[in-house]
Order: structure tokens, then C-alpha cells, then sequence
């Protein structure tokens, strides 16, 4: 079944680079879903973003829209609307008639009455809290303002699709917590399909129905903000998602749908497991640093890593310990309660982990 | 923010500099209202009479008029093909762009006698009558280069991100044109008419060249030198710097007005 919007199959370089920006991307989206491009700098997101815009012909590949293939047609004849880093605001116009650009254009002609476009514009700029604004420059507005504009000119014309390409990457932390709640009310309020851009996987995490992973030009996990988070399916997902621990070991025996792994420290894990072929491989061992606890709770459910206090951090609310395993096993930090379990520098102490919490990775 | 530590030094030094440039002007300004047949002191009083002269004297009001009809001829000429040459430039790609970018960019190192020369051979091969007109051909061209860098060089600070909103928001090209990409440029073209219509206006190798019975005023001007320097030249001068000051004024107003006003609301 076709979704909503389907990439099938993107590739797209830039000039003779021999690199492809975007690497063979198969995506689909469903409408009104929120879907969020998550990677580290120069992994193909803009790229992508900019093809299904229509700012970039990808060299091989298909996309379609309400089943329609769009891969070449015009950026002005795609239903979405672009939200741009840099705002890309009309410095000549004041704020409303930034606005009200979508409404005034030709191809608009007759669908609003000057006085509906008046109405309209005072209704989407109250939207965004700049009901006061709308006869200032752009220049005069600060950034989070000069943000909600491009937000109401895109969201006036009442598209199909909104794109967001790091749209709150140059505001301040509390503005951006600010903007990302206002964005995600704008997505419940209009269910409209929003395809969103970010580097900051909080962000991701905050806002997304559906988050895709993308390293290198390729989509590495596509998964629920849960999913990514608690079953990446490789390292550099667990790694980029969230810090993650992750250890290494071998598989000594696979168990129905138990594998029991044994660290460099001579320590075994059991741990959840899907795949019997892993058994004597060396596969990676994630656990998030809040899964697990100081001490041992005497049930024998539970995994038991011994290790001797490195570092003690004090964050706030919680104590940030890294405990260093025996024989090299590697490095695991601890979030404990500051009214929890305690410990020293130099303390050798048991850790405990449920399998459950425990994720097994490919090398 | 301290930008300057010393400020009577450099309030000496800025001086200087004014000093420097603009006591010659000063001087030929002051002269041109002396009422005495020679150029130079004593000042015998105050008289308007060489202004009286210069209003007086047909070929030199004629040979403004001539200057002035180049020179708008010229702006007019050169922005009809610098403006596409730079936005083709900019925005277009096209085989032997790189060739064209350089060849467009040519009069700018080539000598004024050489321009003119290579334009007189060319129009008498076909068979031109030289006349202002001819003039107007020749800087129109060899002016065109100034276009094509100023709205080129504009043209690539903007970047392309208003211009795709704009397609973004379903404009279409010509709408994008007129009502994002041309007020963005309008101070650029704005400024290049003045400069343009300056140079026109001052230019000697080229027109002394192509000129046909009729002189513009730096060759009627030259061609009176030639024989007596009256404090007449002096009034001519001094109203063509008026004339200059004037334009530039005006030019600044017309490209920073709309944000002086936008700033002093604020
Ligand atoms: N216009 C361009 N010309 C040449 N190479 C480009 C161009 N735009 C992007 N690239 C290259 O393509 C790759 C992907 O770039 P892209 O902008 O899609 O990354 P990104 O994931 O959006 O990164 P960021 O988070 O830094 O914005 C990068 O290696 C980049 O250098
Ligand atoms: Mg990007």
C-alpha cells in the first residue's frame, strides 16, 4: 500500500562529489504523522528535506505524493510549505504582508477577498503571539518572533505538508523548549503532516510520532521516539539517540530467547535475544545509564556487574557515578537518586540490571 | 564600544584627509564668484556674472544637455544588459559560463582609447553616422561591466533562501522576480546608475572618439581650456558639483531611506 508520501530509492551527490549527500533513502510517511529526520551534521537531512521540497532533483529514485510522482515537478506546485533555518523572512516586507505573501499570489487569485486576507492574517499571526507585530520589519523582530512569522506564512496557505529544516537551531535553550511545545500544539491543532529536521535528539524525542535515524546518506532505524530509544538496532544508534553504555562480549549460549553473554571482566548477562545465530559471536551490550542501580536487591532475576567507583558527578537530582569493571571490561556510568544508594571513590560495588533493560547489539 | 583612543589626533587626521580632497574644489568654487577676468587672487568681490555667462553661452549649455542625454542614454543602455547579465550569471547555469563571466568583465581593464578605437573601426564598417548616439553605444557597453559586478556581487550576498520561500509559497518565477528578488536589488541598481551615469558624464577617450558634430561637456570644456581659462570654468565646475551633490544625496536617501524611517519608529 502506498503511504502518504513515499521516497523510494533517493540517492542525490553534489556535483563530482563521488560521495552521495543522500544514499538510496527509502521512506514512507503517513498523513498527519510527525516525522523527524534525526542525524549529526552533514548526514544527508537537508538533502532529503530539499528533495521532497522540490529544491533538489535526486539523481536516481521516486517520490510520491498522494500517489502522485513528484520527484520532478516544481517546488511552487508541491501542497507543502518550508519552514527555513534562517527564517528566510522578506526583509522589504513588514511582517504581515510576510504573511499574507502565500495568499496574494496569482495562482490565489479570487480565493480571498482583500478583507478575508486582512482577517486571515490577523487570525494566524494572533496564532503565533504576534498579534501586536504585524506592521513591524522583519529586522525589528527578535529571532523566536522572526521563527513564529515564517511558522504563520507557511501555515496561512493551509498546505498539506509542513517542512521544518532546523527551525529552532539559532534560538536560545528556554526559547527553543518554548517554540518546540508550540509547534508540536500547531501539529494537533491543524493534523497536518509535519516532516521535521533537527540535529538535537531531545528535540526528536520531544516532539516526534515516528523518529528516522540517518547516518551517512542512509536511514539507520526508523522507529517510534520509544523504540529508538530503548531498542536501537545498532551502536551508533544507542550511541546518538542517547548516552548510552555499551560494553562488549561474547555470546556463550543462546537459550530459547535468552542469550547469556560473558564480558572481558569474566561477569555473565543474560539478556533478551531474538536471533540464535549470535551465539559465539562478539556482539555489543547496551544499558541506559538510568536501567541501572548501585548494589544488589538479592533477587536473582537481576544481572550483577562488579566494578570500583572512577568518578562521582553531582548532577541535582541524581549522582552521575562511572564505575570502572574489572580486566578492561570497560566503563559504565550510573544515575542514582541523590536520596538513593550511595557510594565513594575507590568503593568497589555491585551494580545490578534487569535483562529486560539490557540490549543486545551487533558489532 | 571605545573605537578610537585618541580623538583630537584622529579628528586632525580625518581633517587632513577633507582638507586634502576638497580644498582644490573649494577654492575653484570660491573663485568662480570673483569678479575679476583672471583666475586667481585678488578677490575683487562678490558677482554672479560667470554664472550669467555660462547661462549665456550656447555651446557650453548645449554641450550639457548633450552630457546629460549621454549620460541617462548610458545607465539606461548598460542596465538593460548588465541587469539580465548579472542575474544569468548568478543564478543560471549554462555552458561557458565561466567564459562569459570574463569576457563581460573585459572593458573594465581595457583602456578607454582602446574601447573607442575598436568601436569607431567597428561603426564605420558598418556604416554608422557618428553622433551622441554612437556615444551612448560605446559607454553603454563598455559600462555595462559595472552592472553586471554590483548586481552580481548583491545578488550573491542575498543567497537563494528568499527566493525559494517565495517558489516555496507557490510564486511563480516572474512573481518571485518582481516582488522578492528586484527590491532587493533595487539600492544596487539604484547606486550603479549613479556611478554609471557619473562616469558617463566625465568620460573623455571614448566619446572624443565616437563623437559625431556635437561635444559633450568635458570636451567643450576641454576645447575652451585649450585656448583661455576664464573664472566661466569655474562657475561650469562649481554648478557641475552642485549638480553631483545633489544626485548623491539623493542616491543615499533613496537606498537607506526606507530604513532610517523603519529605525526611527523603533
Ligand atoms: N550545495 C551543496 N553543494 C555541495 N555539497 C553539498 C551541498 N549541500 C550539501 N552538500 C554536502 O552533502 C552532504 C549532506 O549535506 P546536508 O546539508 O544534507 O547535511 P545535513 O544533514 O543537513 O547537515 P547539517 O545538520 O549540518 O545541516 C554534506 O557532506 C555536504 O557537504
Ligand atoms: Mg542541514
Amino acid at each position: 500500500m502506498a503511504a502518504y508520501i513515499d521516497l523510494i530509492g533517493i540517492r542525490k551527490s553534489y556535483g563530482a562529489s563521488p560521495v552521495a549527500a543522500v544514499d538510496g533513502v527509502d521512506l514512507s510517511i503517513q498523513k498527519g504523522e510527525f516525522v523527524t529526520l534525526l542525524g549529526s551534521s552533514g548526514c544527508g537531512k537537508t538533502t532529503t528535506l530539499r528533495c521532497i521540497a522540490g529544491f533538489e532533483m535526486p539523481d536516481t529514485g521516486t517520490i510520491r505524493f498522494s500517489g502522485e510522482d513528484i520527484t520532478y515537478s516544481q517546488p511552487s506546485e508541491r501542497d507543502m510549505r518550508m519552514v527555513f533555518q534562517d527564517f528566510a523572512l522578506f526583509p522589504n516586507m513588514t511582517i504581515s504582508e510576510n504573511v499574507a505573501f502565500g495568499l496574494r499570489l496569482k495562482k490565489m487569485r479570487g480565493r480571498y477577498s482583500e478583507a478575508q486576507i486582512r482577517a486571515r492574517v490577523e487570525e494566524y499571526l494572533s496564532l503565533v503571539q504576534l498579534a501586536d507585530h504585524g506592521k513591524k520589519m522583519p529586522h525589528q523582530l527578535s529571532g523566536g518572533q522572526k521563527q513564529r512569522t515564517a511558522l504563520a506564512r507557511a501555515l496561512i496557505t493551509d498546505p498539506a505538508v509542513v517542512l521544518f529544516d532546523e527551525p529552532l537551531a539559532s534560538l536560545d535553550a528556554n526559547l527553543r523548549k518554548a517554540m518546540q511545545v508550540e509547534i508540536k500544539r500547531l501539529h494537533r491543532q491543524f493534523n497536518k503532516t509535519f516532516i521535521y529536521v533537527t540535529h538535537d535528539q531531545e528535540e526528536a524525542m520531544a516532539m516526534s510520532d515516528r523518529i528516522v535515524v540517518m547516518n551517512k546518506g542512509r536511514i539507520v532505524q526508523s522507529g517510534s521516539p520509544e523504540e529508538v530509544y530503548s531498542q536501537p538496532n545498532s551502536k551508533f544508534v544507542a550511541n546518538f539517540i542517547d548516552r548510552a553504555n555499551i560494553l562488549t562480549g561474547i555470546v556463550e549460549t543462546v537459550d530459547g530467547s535468552t542469550a547469556k553473554i560473558r564480558l572481558a571482566s569474566g561477569a555473565t548477562l543474560s539478556a533478551p535475544t531474538n536471533d540464535a545465530t549470535i551465539s559465539g559471536k562478539t556482539v555489543g551490550v547496551m544499558i541506559r545509564v538510568d536501567r541501572v542501580s548501585l548494589g544488589e536487591d538479592g533477587s536473582d532475576q537481576r544481572n550483577i556487574l562488579r566494578g570500583i567507583v572512577a568518578e562521582r558527578l553531582f548532577l541535582g537530582a541524581k549522582n552521575e557515578y562511572v564505575i570502572e569493571l574489572a580486566d578492561g571490561a570497560g566503563r559504565i556510568s550510573v544515575h542514582e537518586r541523590t536520596a538513593g544508594a550511595q557510594a565513594s571513590i575507590g568503593d568497589v560495588v555491585p551494580l545490578c540490571v534487569l535483562p529486560d533493560d539490557i540490549r543486545v547489539l551487533a558489532a | 564600544m571605545r573605537a578610537f583612543g585618541n580623538k583630537p589626533l584622529v579628528a586632525g587626521l580625518a581633517g587632513a584627509v577633507l582638507l586634502f580632497l576638497y580644498a582644490p574644489l573649494l577654492v575653484m568654487a570660491f573663485f568662480s564668484f570673483n569678479a575679476s577676468q583672471f583666475t586667481g587672487l585678488p578677490f575683487k568681490g562678490f558677482t554672479l556674472s560667470w554664472y550669467e555667462k555660462v547661462l549665456e553661452n550656447e555651446t557650453l549649455m548645449r554641450s550639457i544637455g548633450a552630457s546629460v542625454y549621454v549620460g541617462i542614454g548610458t545607465v539606461i543602455l548598460s542596465m538593460l544588459i548588465g541587469l539580465p547579465a548579472a542575474i544569468a550569471l548568478d543564478r543560471y547555469d549554462f555552458p561557458g559560463k565561466a567564459a562569459f563571466r570574463r569576457v563581460v568583465m573585459l572593458p573594465i581593464v581595457l583602456p578607454g582609447v582602446i574601447t573607442g578605437v575598436a568601436l569607431l573601426s567597428f561603426y564605420i564598417t558598418i556604416g554608422f553616422r557618428l553622433s551622441l548616439n554612437t556615444i551612448m553605444l560605446g559607454q553603454g557597453t563598455a559600462l555595462t561591466c559595472i552592472y553586471v559586478t554590483e548586481v552580481f556581487a548583491r545578488l550573491q550576498q542575498l543567497g537563494r533562501s528568499q527566493e525559494e520561500a517565495a517558489y516555496n509559497l507557490g510564486a511563480s518565477q516572474i512573481e518571485t522576480f518582481f516582488k522578492v528578488t528586484l527590491p532587493n536589488l533595487k539600492s544596487a541598481i539604484f547606486g550603479t546608475m549613479l556611478i554609471v551615469f557619473s562616469i558617463s558624464f566625465d568620460e573623455i577617450a571614448v566619446t572624443y572618439l565616437l563623437t559625431g558634430r556635437e561635444n559633450t561637456l568635458p570636451m567643450a570644456l576641454w576645447s575652451i581650456l585649450r585656448r583661455e581659462a576664464t573664472p566661466e570654468i569655474n562657475a561650469v565646475a562649481t554648478l557641475v558639483i552642485a549638480f553631483s551633490i545633489v544626485l548623491i544625496v539623493i542616491g543615499v536617501v533613496a537606498s537607506r531611506g526606507k530604513d532610517l524611517v523603519a529605525a526611527s519608529k523603533s
